[in-house]
């Protein structure tokens, strides 16, 4: 009901803006509700919900971006504010050296929503609970085999509607409903100790839950915690072979491909907070990878937590081949950055509320599936580590120096899964990783991460996968 | 541009509470004004203006706890929503429950870290970065992005116990990375309570130089070096232990700190304290989130580690006091203060027999919170420093450590300090160039 209210001030404020001098103009209205419900140690926190409903106003004067939003939506504040972003645009001439412009990407007009089975309204404090009781009665009381002192879990039931409407034409309503779990473990084991933080989420209703088997996963984590403590042994020093999971093959086509290949970050617009790129707008082309190297973004992906078939500026979304048999195919464009490259937008700009202007972000970032089954690939491996989660990573702000340090992690010798090895490290260039690629298996899976960027931050809800991915002649540890 | 009334809506929230039968209610309002001009390539890319309010409430009953947010403040909507999170009260277990204090407390706004001609800044960021990159090129830089941000927030609280008050804050920002050329780059920041204390200037001629010196990088032999630690980066990892240092992280198992109360955590020359309001201080309030009065916490002294950040339930659990750190669910500082050395930068520099000069850094993450092994990535100016002089500039290389070894190898700290807040650090922060020895440094393999 609230984005049927604001509808009728989201076109004033476009009309507004361009009346005040803008040469382009958007409104996007966004109502955003979320409940959350935390157990610590089998304790209940309060719960805890969440409203946010306002107005963002973004424009385009005399070459300048300007943006405005506010949540007091009062017809004359949101006239205000509308003539106050162009104001602002006006008034940064004087440090103004190269003027934004959008491309002729087409306007898209169109009202949809991501399939949902059981409205994600039903999901109440009760309904959280329950789900989190469930995991403590697998995991709580060394149920799940292992001591867990410290268990921190959360769920979170989210919709995100928004109603779009901007000069050129478009004019965009969507409902998002997600479903999101975060859970930091702590196991123990005669003085030691092991950390695994578990993100998983699909957009969607309550059926998320059961089609992501939530309680199982942490479960089998937790299990596989206490294996990782008792059992794990010294990783290999010598030069190997690496199998990386589909949660590794994720998050390194996140960190490393993804990241670079956006195209503010290539010409340099987020250099002082995310960084720039390792890559240069004439990087198109260059070979960064062996052939087996094939890494896209995919919006379209249903159930996806970075499900956006419309983009923050009325762009329609279509999937991005990144990386294609080694050589850098495409970047993730907004309109202004396509502009730039002489293209289209390929509909990456997103915000994820309405007081954040859309900046370029990815959405379900992952190594393509290859034609090898799983065991297939493992028969390949002479001798190598398999890394199957991870818990630190980081990464250098060019994306080109990268770091994954494993929590389980098994012994391959001569195509045979062997004993864990415990925390073996990844610490690589991104030509290295990506030019080490030997095969992929056919067996992809997804996790749910939170992308951060932008200033003031937005941490946008993506996912991140792949099949098994095979890398030669790989020294662990760092140098 | 916004004209609520948070005192009315507080009273509109509180009252609403208390009609619906709530044993104890807290209303806590916050409106914010930012604005922000960011730029990049030496040329704007955007200004934005930002104004908006929230309405936190807490409610009990029956030792059930309820807890929600909304930026939806019309009059009619406050009502609905403060009843609705009363009845989904109904369905919630009992939890960790303190009541909330019989007296009532009456605070007026601080004047510390409140600078009214900070309010209406916003036609002269342009100026401001203009200043920036200028100052920038002039050093050395041959292109500057950067983000200049003024904030200003206003809060009232009201609990069903009567306790009511208000306060608001100032804070203008600079961050600026200047670019020399590939691999060179330099960082600057200028953070600041007043109009006064900012300087863009500074910021964007350090960026500048540290740019202009970053050329020829090379990547540094991997092992054990000293390192000095600029403010920038000491506040990020001085962050982290306050984070370890909440009784909720300490309870969640995802703290280093777990039972290490009145034991030595760091050499004993590093004095740790969190002040709820102080001079030149970004962020904080004369109240906590359940209307406990804050103050300033020694948390680390001489080296001991002195209390956890408490609010009520975690402080009865603990059997002891607020800290006045609530965090409704989680307690946290609000302003840090890294306690000064008498040592010049200089003479820091002439103590190093083989070691790194770190700038700034980012993408700080942990193995595991509970033994603090964790990794960062130093960016921009970084230096070798070999029998006391610096002889090259580095690149290409990772800091890890563990925060327990690493505080207790504090070898020197500066006299001059510097309040830093910025994209990696979100509590503000005054802290001095620290010296520690024997921090491990890895280069990736190519």
């Amino acid at each position: 009901m609230k984005l049927q209210e604001g509808k009728q001030l989201a076109e004033s404020a476009v009309s507004k803006a361009l009346s005040a001098g803008a040469s382009y103009a958007e409104a996007r209205i966004q109502n955003t509700r979320s409940r959350q419900f935390i157990m610590k140690n089998g304790e209940s926190q309060p719960s805890f919900f969440a409203e946010g409903y306002g107005i963002g106003i973004r424009v385009i004067s005399r070459g300048a971006l300007g943006f405005a939003a506010t949540n007091e939506m009062k017809p004359r504040l949101v006239t205000e504010l509308a003539e106050r972003a162009v104001k602002l645009a006006r008034a940064s001439a004087p440090v103004l050296k190269r003027k934004i412009t959008f491309d002729s990407s087409k306007a898209v007009r169109k009202k949809w929503a991501a399939p949902e089975k059981v409205k994600i309204e039903n999901a109440d404090a009760t309904w959280l609970r329950k789900v989190l009781l469930d995991i403590e009665g697998r995991i709580g009381d060394g149920r799940a085999g292992v001591k867990l002192p410290g268990r921190f879990l959360v769920l979170d039931a989210e919709l995100e509607e928004k109603y779009y409407v901007n000069s050129d034409g478009a004019e965009v309503e969507a409902r998002l409903p997600r479903i999101g779990f975060f859970g930091s473990l702590t196991a123990s084991e005669g003085g030691a100790t092991a950390q695994r933080f578990l993100q998983q989420g699909e957009t969607g209703g309550l059926e998320v839950v059961k089609r992501v088997r939530l309680v199982e996963k942490v479960e089998e984590e937790a299990k596989m915690m206490g294996k990782v403590l008792k059992t794990a042994g010294k990783p290999p020093t010598d030069t190997i072979d690496v199998v990386l999971s589909p949660e590794l093959s994720g998050i390194a086509a996140h960190e490393s491909v993804g990241h670079p290949q956006e195209a503010d970050r290539v010409l340099g617009r987020e250099g002082a907070q995310a960084g720039e790129s390792y890559l240069k707008a004439n990087s198109l082309g260059r070979k960064i990878g062996s052939v087996e190297a094939n890494i896209s973004d995919d919006p379209t992906l249903l159930h996806s937590m970075g499900y956006t078939p419309v983009d923050d500026e009325g762009v329609a979304a279509k999937k991005r081949r990144l990386i294609k048999n080694g050589v850098i195919n495409e970047f993730l464009h907004n309109r202004a950055t396509a502009r730039e490259f002489g293209l289209e937008s390929n509909g990456a700009s997103r915000s994820v509320s309405f007081d954040r202007e859309p900046i370029i972000r990815m959405s379900n970032t992952f190594v393509e599936p290859g034609d090898y089954s799983t065991e297939e690939l493992t028969k390949e491996v002479k001798h190598g580590v398999f890394f199957k989660t991870f818990t630190e990573w980081n990464i250098d702000d060019k994306r080109f120096n990268q770091r994954y340090v494993a929590l389980e992690a098994y012994l391959i010798e001569k195509g045979e899964v062997k004993g864990m090895v415990k925390g073996p490290v990844l610490e690589i260039t991104t030509p290295r990783l990506w030019g080490s690629v030997k095969a992929r298996s056919k067996n992809m899976d997804f996790e749910a991460a939170t992308c951060g960027k932008g200033d003031p931050q937005q941490g946008a809800p993506v996912w991140t996968g792949g099949p098994e991915t095979l890398l030669t002649g790989i020294r662990l540890g760092a140098r | 541009m916004i004209v609520l009334d948070l005192e009315a809506l507080n009273e509109d929230a509180v009252s609403t509470a208390k009609r619906l039968g709530a044993e104890d209610a807290i209303a806590l309002t916050a409106r914010v004004r930012d604005r922000m001009i960011r730029f990049a390539n030496s040329s704007v890319t955007t200004a934005n203006h930002v104004e908006e309010a929230e309405l936190m409430v807490y409610l009990t009953k029956n030792k059930k706890r309820a807890i929600a947010s909304t930026s939806n403040l019309e009059s009619s909507s406050v009502k609905r929503f403060v009843r609705d999170l009363f009845d989904s009260l109904k369905g919630l277990p009992e939890s960790e429950y303190v009541s909330l204090p019989d007296r009532a407390s009456k605070y007026s706004p601080s004047t510390l870290g409140f600078d009214r001609k900070l309010v209406e800044v916003g036609e002269e960021l342009p100026e401001f970065a203009k200043t920036a990159i200028s100052a920038s090129l002039a050093a050395g830089g041959n292109r500057s992005a950067g983000v200049i941000d003024a904030g200003t927030i206003w809060y009232a609280i009201l609990t069903s116990t009567g306790t009511k008050g208000s306060d608001s804050r100032t804070s203008i920002t600079l961050n600026i990375r200047s670019f020399a050329e590939k691999d060179a780059s330099g960082h600057g920041l200028s953070c600041s309570s007043t109009l006064a204390g900012f300087n863009p200037e500074e910021a964007g001629s350090r960026a500048g130089r540290d740019a202009k010196k970053m050329r020829g990088a090379s990547e540094p032999q991997p092992g054990a070096y000293q390192v000095l630690l600029s403010p920038t980066v000491a506040a990020n990892i001085v962050e982290t232990v306050g984070m370890a240092a909440s009784a909720f992280s300490v309870d969640a198992g995802t703290s280093y700190l777990v039972e290490k109360l009145g034991k030595k955590v760091a050499d004993e020359s590093f004095n740790l304290t969190d002040h709820g309001t102080v001079k030149g201080g970004l962020g904080g309030r004369v109240f906590d989130d359940e209307g406990t009065q804050t103050r300033s916490t020694p948390v680390i002294q001489n080296g001991i580690l002195k209390t956890y950040f408490h609010n009520l339930t975690t402080a009865k659990k603990w059997k002891t006091k607020s800290t006045g750190s609530a965090g409704l669910v989680t307690p946290h500082g609000w302003n840090y203060e890294v306690g000064a050395g008498d040592s010049s930068y200089e003479e820091m520099v002439k103590e190093m027999r083989r070691g790194i000069i770190l700038t700034s850094n980012w993408y700080t993450r942990f193995k595991n919170y509970r033994t603090g092994e964790f990794s960062t990535v130093p960016r921009d100016g970084a230096y070798l420093v070999e029998n006391g002089r610096v002889t090259r500039p580095l690149k290409g290389m990772r800091a890890g450590d563990d925060l327990p070894r690493m505080f207790s190898s504090v070898q020197l700290l500066s006299k001059d300090r510097e309040w830093i807040e910025w994209w990696e650090v979100d509590t503000p922060t005054l802290c001095p160039w620290m010296l520690m020895d024997g921090v491990k440094i890895t280069r990736a393999y190519e």
